[in-house]
C-alpha cells in the first residue's frame, strides 16, 4: 500500500502488508499515539510505518538515543496519557528489560513488539530465532507479571497489537508481542474489520492510583496534568504512591497483587487454538512461525491417517497451563518444535505428565514442515 | 490454474528482484486472493543471489513459504542454476532472461526465453525495468493475477517518478508475451 | 522551610530525608520559592527524577505530579512525557552522577533536542546515597570510598559538556547563592527550550568527612570561598583559579 494514500487513522479492508506493517497499523487502530524507538534489525520497518502514521493522525514518534531511553519516553508518556509503544529485537530488548521492570512495578500500561532474531547477543541480525521467550517473562528482576502472545501471520500482527493495546490499558501492565523475524516479514493479505474492539484506561479522580481493596485489582490510572498530584514511583509504594521501602507488608501486598490481577485472570487473558485433537495420540504444542509448518506437517500426516493433532499457543505470557495440563491428559506424546533450545517446552514439561519431546533448531532458519513430519514419524 | 501457486523471482541484487515480489503479491491480493510473500532480506537482497517468493492461493495459505516451484523467473545465470531443480516436473514453467541465461535442455519443464533486459535497454532505455517485463510476459501467459491488479500495484508502489516509466515496461511484457503466447 | 512555601509541599509530609547539613534541603526551599515568586500552577507542574539523593528533592515533597524514575533515565521520561503533553512544564531534578554519569548520553541527547525541559542537576561531587563513591564529577585529587589515595581522573564540566550538546540556557550556581540561584530557576521556568543549572550542593556525609571538611559549616565556608563569578575570575592569575568554581549565566 502506499504510504501516501494513507489517511485515516483506522484503515478497512483487505492489505497486503508485512507482519512489521500490519502491527503499526494495528497499533494505530488501537488508538497509540506515542512511539519512541531505536532502529534495529529485523524490527525496523515497524519503526518507519509509525513515524509516517503517527505524523498522519497527530500523534507524537521521536527515535531516541537508544533502546534505554526508547522504553523509558514510552512510559513517560503512558503517564501523560498516551497510548504508547516501541518495537526492538534481542540487543535492543536486552537493553529495554530494566524499565520493563519499571512499567511492571508502576503498573504502567504500554507496548512492545520484540520481532526476534537469532541470538544470543548480536548473533545473525537478519536470521530468525525465538530465544526471547523466556526473557520476555523473567527479562527484569524481581517477581511480575507481564501479557505476551506469538502472532503467526501479518493478521495476527495486526490482531495481537490490539489485543495487547487492549490488555494493557485493562490491566495496567506491559503487554508485548512476540514476533519473529519470519512473520515480522512475512507479507501476507491482512482483512482488516469494519469495526474494532479497544478498550481504555479506568480513569476516576480521587482514588488511589496504587492499591485496590481487592488483593488482585487494578486501580484507575489518571494522567499527568489533571489534578491528581501523582506520586509515581518505581521505589515500593502504597496506594498512594508514596515510597515504603522499608515495610514488609506494603511490599509483599504490592508485589503479590501485581502479579495476581495477571495470574487471576489468566482464563480471560489466555488464548489458545487447537487442530485435529479429538482422537489424536500425538500433539505437536507449537506458537510463532513454526505454527504454520507445525500445521502444514499435521495436515500432511493426517492426509495418512496418522492420528495427530497440535495446540497453538496465541498467548504465551501468562502461560496457558490449564489448556496445556489438559492437552498432556489427552495423548500420549508432546513435540514442541522451537527455534530456540526447548524455552517452552520446559514450560509444558511443568504441567503434564506424558512424555515432552523438544525439536530445536538455532540455525537462524525456520524449521520447514518437512523436518516437523520426519520428526512425528519418529514418535509416532 | 490449480488453487495454489508457488512463484519464484531469483536474479542479482539490484534487478528489482523484491520489487517483483511485492508487485505480485500485491496483484494477487487486489485480485482478492490469499498471498503469502517474503524475500532475500538484508545483505542477502543485495548481494548477488536474490530471491522473492509468492504464494497466491483461493484459501488461506497454511505454510506461507514455498514447498515447491510452480513458477521460477529467472534473471541471472547463478539464480537459475540454483534454483531450476526445485521447479516441478511436467506442470512447472520456467522464464528466463534469454540474453543473460543458457538455459538446460534436459529439463522437464517448460522453459521460455524472454528478452526482458535487451527489450529494457533497447525500448525503454532502462534496464532496471526488466522485471517488470518479465510480470508483463509472465501474467499474459499465465494470467495467475489480472493485469489490471498489477497495474494497481504498480500505481501504488513504485514512486510517481518512476511510475510511467514501468506501466511501460509492463505493456512491452504483455506484448512479448502475447507474442510467445500466440 | 518558611510557612509560605507549605501549601507546595505534599499534605503529611513533616521531614526531608536528607543529612544534616546536605545542600539538597536549600535546593529544595529555592525552587519551591522560585514557583512562588511566579505563582506557578503546580497542577500543571511535572517533576521528573532519578535515583539518589537529589532524586528525593521533588519526590514525594512536591505537591504536583512527580515521576521517580530509574536511574539515569529521567530525562529519557520527561522527554515522553513532555513530547505528548506538551501542556506540562517539566522539571527534571537529579543528582551528578544520575544526569551526567550513568544518565550522560541521555543527557546530551536531551540537550541536543532542545526540547523545553527545565533541569536542575544537583552536583555534590560524590555518590552520596550508595556510600561516596567517586562520581563523573569528583575533582581530581578528592578522596572518596573508591579512590582512598586520591581521584585520578579529572571531572566533567558539566555546564560545558551541556553547552556544547546544544542546551540554550546555561547555567551554575552554589546553594550559597539563594538570591542568583532563584533568579536564575525563575528565568528557566520563563523561557522554553533546554535550560541546565548546575547547583553545587555539599555533602557532609559522604564528601567533607573524607576530604577534611569536617563539619557541615566547612564545606559551605569552602563553596563561598571558591565560588566567583566570570567577571571575578578575569582578574584571576592560573594559580589562583585552579581552586576556584566560575558561577554564572554562560549561556542565556
Amino acid at each position: 500500500m502506499p504510504l501516501k494514500s494513507l489517511q485515516s487513522s483506522f484503515l478497512k479492508g483487505t492489505f497486503y502488508l508485512s507482519g512489521n506493517e500490519a502491527s503499526a497499523e494495528g497499533a494505530i487502530a488501537a488508538g497509540c499515539r506515542f512511539y519512541a524507538g531505536y532502529p534495529i534489525t529485523p524490527s525496523s520497518e515497524l519503526m518507519e510505518r509509525m513515524a509516517f502514521r503517527l505524523r498522519e493522525v497527530g500523534g507524537v514518534f521521536i527515535q531516541m538515543e537508544d533502546e534505554i531511553a526508547s522504553i523509558c519516553a514510552v512510559i513517560g508518556a503512558s503517564w501523560a496519557g498516551a497510548k504508547a509503544m516501541t518495537a526492538t529485537s534481542g540487543p535492543g530488548f536486552s537493553l529495554m528489560q530494566e524499565a520493563i521492570g519499571y512499567a511492571a512495578f508502576t503498573e504502567t500500561p504500554c507496548v512492545i513488539v520484540d520481532v526476534q532474531r537469532a541470538g544470543p547477543c548480536t548473533g545473525q541480525a537478519t536470521r530468525v530465532g525465538s530465544g526471547d521467550m523466556m526473557q520476555v517473562k523473567w527479562g527484569s528482576h524481581g517477581d511480575y507479571q507481564i501479557i505476551a502472545f506469538s502472532p503467526w501471520s501479518s493478521q495476527e500482527m495486526y490482531d495481537f497489537t490490539i489485543k495487547a493495546f487492549n490488555l494493557s490499558e485493562k490491566y495496567r501492565v506491559p503487554a508485548f508481542v512476540m514476533a519473529d523475524e519470519a512473520v515480522g516479514h512475512l507479507r501476507e493479505t491482512v482483512r482488516i474489520p469494519e469495526k474494532i474492539e479497544i478498550w481504555n484506561r479506568k480513569k476516576q479522580k480521587g482514588i488511589p492510583p496504587f492499591g485496590t481493596e481487592e488483593a488482585d485489582g487494578v486501580p484507575p490510572m489518571p494522567s499527568f496534568g489533571e489534578g491528581e498530584r501523582l506520586l509515581v514511583t518505581g521505589s515500593t509504594h502504597d496506594a498512594l504512591g508514596y515510597r515504603k521501602t522499608d515495610d514488609p507488608e506494603v511490599h509483599s501486598k504490592l508485589v503479590q497483587r501485581i502479579n495476581l490481577k495477571i495470574l487471576n485472570h489468566r482464563k480471560e487473558i489466555v488464548e489458545t487454538e487447537e487442530y485435529f485433537l479429538e482422537d489424536a495420540e500425538v500433539a505437536i504444542l507449537s506458537y510463532g512461525f513454526t505454527a504454520r509448518s507445525s500445521l502444514y506437517a499435521v495436515k500432511g500426516l493426517r492426509k495418512e491417517g496418522r492420528r495427530v493433532g497440535m495446540m497453538r499457543l496465541k498467548t504465551i505470557w501468562p502461560f496457558p497451563d490449564e489448556k496445556v495440563s489438559e492437552l498432556g491428559k489427552k495423548v500420549r506424546k508432546i513435540l514442541v518444535p522451537e527455534m530456540n533450545l526447548g524455552q517452552v517446552a520446559g514450560e509444558v514439561k511443568k504441567y503434564v505428565t506424558c512424555e515432552v519431546i523438544s525439536f530445536n533448531q538455532t540455525n537462524g532458519e525456520i524449521i520447514r514442515p518437512e523436518k516437523i513430519k520426519e520428526e512425528l514419524r519418529k514418535i509416532l | 490454474m490449480t488453487q495454489t501457486q508457488q512463484i519464484r523471482v531469483s536474479g542479482f541484487g539490484g534487478q528489482g528482484v523484491v520489487l517483483a515480489g511485492l508487485l505480485l503479491g500485491q496483484a494477487g491480493a487486489i485480485d482478492g486472493k490469499y498471498v503469502s510473500g517474503s524475500n532475500s532480506y538484508g545483505a542477502q537482497a543485495r548481494g548477488s543471489g536474490c530471491k522473492s517468493e509468492i504464494v497466491l492461493s483461493e484459501s488461506p495459505v497454511d505454510f506461507p513459504h514455498l514447498i515447491g516451484v510452480d513458477i521460477l523467473i529467472a534473471m541471472s545465470q547463478g539464480a537459475y542454476d540454483l534454483y531450476h531443480g526445485e521447479v516441478r516436473e511436467d506442470s512447472g514453467l520456467i522464464l528466463y532472461d534469454q540474453d543473460l541465461v543458457v538455459p538446460k535442455e534436459s529439463l522437464k519443464v517448460k522453459q521460455i526465453g524472454i528478452p526482458a533486459t535487451h527489450l529494457a535497454i533497447k525500448r525503454l532505455k532502462n534496464k532496471q525495468v526488466a522485471n517488470i517485463v518479465f510480470l508483463g510476459a509472465l501474467i499474459e501467459m499465465t494470467r495467475i493475477v489480472s493485469p489490471k491488479a498489477l497495474q494497481k500495484a504498480i500505481s501504488m508502489h513504485v514512486t510517481e517518478r518512476f511510475r510511467p516509466l514501468n506501466l511501460k515496461a509492463f505493456k512491452l511484457g504483455i506484448d512479448v508475451g502475447r507474442e510467445i503466447h500466440g | 522551610m518558611v510557612r509560605a512555601l507549605e501549601k507546595y509541599i505534599r499534605p503529611g509530609i513533616k521531614t526531608t530525608p536528607f543529612c544534616p547539613g546536605c545542600g539538597h534541603g536549600i535546593l529544595m526551599g529555592l525552587i519551591l520559592r522560585a514557583i512562588d515568586e511566579l505563582q506557578m500552577d503546580m497542577k500543571k507542574m511535572l517533576f521528573v527524577s532519578g535515583i539518589g539523593c537529589a532524586a528525593w528533592i521533588p519526590s514525594p515533597h512536591y505537591n504536583g505530579d512527580t515521576l521517580h524514575t530509574l536511574h539515569g533515565r529521567a530525562l529519557a521520561f520527561a522527554t515522553g512525557a513532555k513530547l505528548f503533553n506538551p501542556e506540562l512544564c517539566v522539571m527534571v531534578i537529579s543528582g551528578d552522577g544520575d544526569l551526567s554519569s550513568i544518565g550522560g548520553n541521555h543527557l546530551i541527547h536531551a540537550a541536543r533536542r532542545n526540547l523545553d525541559l527545565k533541569v536542575i542537576c544537583a552536583n555534590n561531587m560524590i555518590y552520596g546515597m550508595t556510600g561516596g563513591q567517586v562520581a563523573s564529577t569528583t575533582p581530581k585529587g578528592t578522596k572518596t570510598s573508591t579512590t582512598d589515595e586520591g581521584n585520578p581522573y579529572p571531572p566533567f564540566d558539566l555546564c560545558r559538556l551541556v553547552k556544547a550538546a546544544g542546551a540554550t540556557y546555561v547555567a551554575r550556581y552554589s546553594v550559597t547563592q539563594p538570591v542568583a540561584l532563584v533568579r536564575a530557576i525563575k528565568r528557566i521556568l520563563l523561557r522554553e527550550g533546554f535550560s541546565f543549572i548546575e547547583v553545587l550542593s555539599p555533602c557532609p556525609t559522604q564528601y567533607g568527612r573524607r576530604n577534611r571538611l569536617d563539619r557541615p559549616e566547612d564545606l559551605i565556608r569552602d563553596l563561598i570561598r571558591r565560588c566567583v563569578t566570570e567577571e571575578e575570575a578575569e582578574g584571576m592569575t592560573d594559580e589562583e583559579l585552579a581552586e576556584k568554581i566560575i558561577t554564572g549565566e554562560f549561556l542565556a
